[in-house]
């Protein structure tokens, strides 16, 4: 199996903000990978080095063994990029942005007015072919930027939240365009937030948090890599305080995520513990609401590996 | 796609917005026509008949250097525009090499700058004279330098700060330097007596004084003048500032 890109000790500075910590990462040729992480945990930035727009502050990066800064020319043959935020001016009009981003990546004139149009008719966006930018909807726009990708048809093909913004039936068309993509050869790499999407699309998965890879592998494999495999969550009755009470009485069950209205306790012999916890906390007086006990979804390895609180302090 | 195609493929998408902007460029026409007639009439009366025999033949080739300069120079808003909107992200993540990339943008602005040209140059050839074969080979090498200077020029500026309204200042002071310090609106003789030598000097000098004494020797307003050694001045100006504008293009577009 080729390795398509290759990230070796990558760190990216901002002044005094570290992007990007330390990053090792393997991109299999083929493969649709997803790059998952809170917001500000270098997901765009890592892809913005690897598409050459941004230079590593150090360490490498490498596409199909091409360098990212000394070779960049060849680099950017090989990758297409959909940003996060569409990039355009408000005087451009869908069409004739999408027709000129085709002859710019090698079509012909009129093979380029046949491959828009057929993007843009799978995507929905031929009826707003005309309009000027700052007349579209959000996901629109955001239509437009992927279109860019599924015209270009590159080696390697960079989405950067694709379906943020989106609704559901074209997120669908989306990830279909996307897979059909990758049949037809190009390797996919797709940044984020969303787990369902990263859980349907994604063969493997790497989970960052503040710049650095915090996991990595097949979502089966993520899931089993928490060490305790059940999960106990909680609803009570009660404010930020109750739940601060309960997480601080269960802590020595095992490891603790603690949201508005809930709680998850990480442990083996999920169903034997949960009614020890269940006498525990009706002991103490907490008024219980709910209780399930769980194998952990992808968004319970993301909360366990990132560690991340939804509300921080 | 090789280098000259992707250099005229950037520069084809700056002339196709130039062309959005038509209705502005319009109104900017007929700003600057309406300057050539409003000078003419108010200053034929003016100005001493010993200095400029004829006001409105002395002000037309200059206004088509002012005309030309400032639709170069009108590329630099845009290019701001896009990097205040990351616009370049995307540009600089297209499959082409950067120098490539930077040459098309300036090749884009003086485009825009000679096609902006054509309506003055016709004009001239009305009001003064039409030029011969010679000078009108001249006339279309100034054209050239002259738009290649002031679009990289633009561009240089834009991108020298994140800070949009300080490019707008930075890219109104240089416009307005360039606009005033000219012979545009009045001959040496009458510059000599505003400003001191070393200063006249300078302001003689510009790219946009050049190339207004060349166009009003190609088209015959003028017959004494050194077009040679005006035409080299205006060829080093053009080769320095393109040179050094790309490198600052290139350098503050790749920074991070
Ligand atoms: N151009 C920049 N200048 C300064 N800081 C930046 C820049 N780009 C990113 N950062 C910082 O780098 C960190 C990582 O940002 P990045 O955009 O890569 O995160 P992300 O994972 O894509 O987040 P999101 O999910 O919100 O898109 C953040 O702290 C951000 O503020
Ligand atoms: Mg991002």
């Amino acid at each position: 199996m080729e390795v398509a890109v290759k990230i070796r000790k990558l760190v990216k500075r901002f002044g005094n903000t570290v992007a990007v910590d330390s990053l090792d990462l393997d991109i299999n040729e083929g493969e649709i990978f997803g790059l998952l992480g809170p917001n500000g945990s270098g997901k765009t930035t890592t892809l913005l080095i690897i598409s050459t727009v941004y230079k590593p502050t150090s360490g490498e990066v490498y596409v199909y063994g091409h360098d990212v800064i000394r070779e960049g020319d060849v680099v950017r043959k090989y990758v297409g990029i959909a940003f996060q935020e569409p990039k355009a001016l408000w005087v451009d009009k869908p069409y004739e942005l999408l027709l000129w981003h085709a002859r710019v990546v090698g079509y012909s004139t009129s093979e380029a007015r046949e491959v828009v149009k057929n993007v843009m008719e799978v995507l929905g966006l031929w009826e707003h072919r005309n309009k000027y930018f700052y007349q579209l909807s959000g996901g629109t726009r955001k239509k437009v930027e992927i279109a860019k990708v599924l015209i270009q048809k590159p080696k390697i093909a960079i989405f950067d939240e694709p379906t943020a913004q989106v609704d559901v039936i074209s997120k669908h068309a989306l990830w279909d365009a996307i897979r059909e993509l990758r049949t037809q050869g190009s390797t996919v790499i797709i940044a984020t937030n969303d787990m369902f999407e990263a859980e349907r699309m994604c063969e493997r998965i790497a989970i960052i948090y503040k710049g650095k890879l915090k996991a990595l592998g097949t979502v089966e494999e993520l899931k089993d890599s928490i060490p305790e495999g059940d999960i106990v969550e909680l609803m009570l009755d009660g404010d930020e305080n109750t739940y601060l009470r309960a997480e601080d009485l269960l802590k020595q069950y095992g490891k603790t995520v603690r949201s508005n209205d809930s709680l998850k306790i990480f442990l083996n012999k999920g169903e034997e513990r949960a009614i020890e916890i269940l006498d525990l906390l009706k002991s103490r007086g907490f008024k219980i609401r709910k209780i399930m006990v769980k194998e952990p979804s992808l968004d319970d390895v993301f909360f366990y590996m990132t560690g991340a609180k939804l509300k921080e302090g | 796609m090789g280098y000259l195609s992707a250099a005229w493929t950037v520069a084809s998408r700056d002339i196709s917005r130039f062309w959005k902007y038509r209705f502005w460029l319009a109104g900017q026409l007929a700003m600057n026509l309406a300057d050539v007639f409003i000078f003419a009439l108010v200053f034929n009366n003016i100005v001493n008949k010993a200095y400029i025999p004829d006001y409105l033949k002395f002000m037309t080739p200059g206004v088509a250097a002012i005309a030309t300069f400032a639709a170069a120079f009108s590329i630099g808003r845009e290019v701001g525009v896009e990097i205040r909107r990351e616009v370049t992200q995307y540009l600089l993540s297209l499959p082409m090499s950067r120098s490539a990339f930077v040459f098309g943008r300036i090749l884009g602005g003086a485009l825009r700058g000679m096609i902006y040209q054509v309506s003055f140059l016709v004009l001239a050839a009305l009001i003064v004279n039409v030029p011969t074969t010679t000078k009108a080979l001249y006339i279309a090498l100034t054209t050239v330098m002259l738009t290649f200077s002031m679009s990289s020029l633009a561009i240089a500026i834009s991108t020298s700060t994140k800070d949009f309204n300080l490019q707008a200042t930075l890219r109104a002071l240089t416009y307005y330097i360039l606009f005033f310090l000219s012979n545009v609106f009045y001959p040496k003789e009458v510059l000599a007596m505003r400003f001191p030598p070393q200063i006249l000097q300078i302001v003689i000098n510009t790219p946009v004084s050049l190339a207004s004494d060349i166009y009003r020797w190609g088209f015959g307003y003028y017959e004494n003048v050194d077009a040679v050694s005006k035409i080299l001045l205006l060829l080093i100006w053009s080769l320095t500032l393109t040179t050094l504008a790309s490198l600052a293009y290139l350098r503050n577009l790749t920074k991070q």
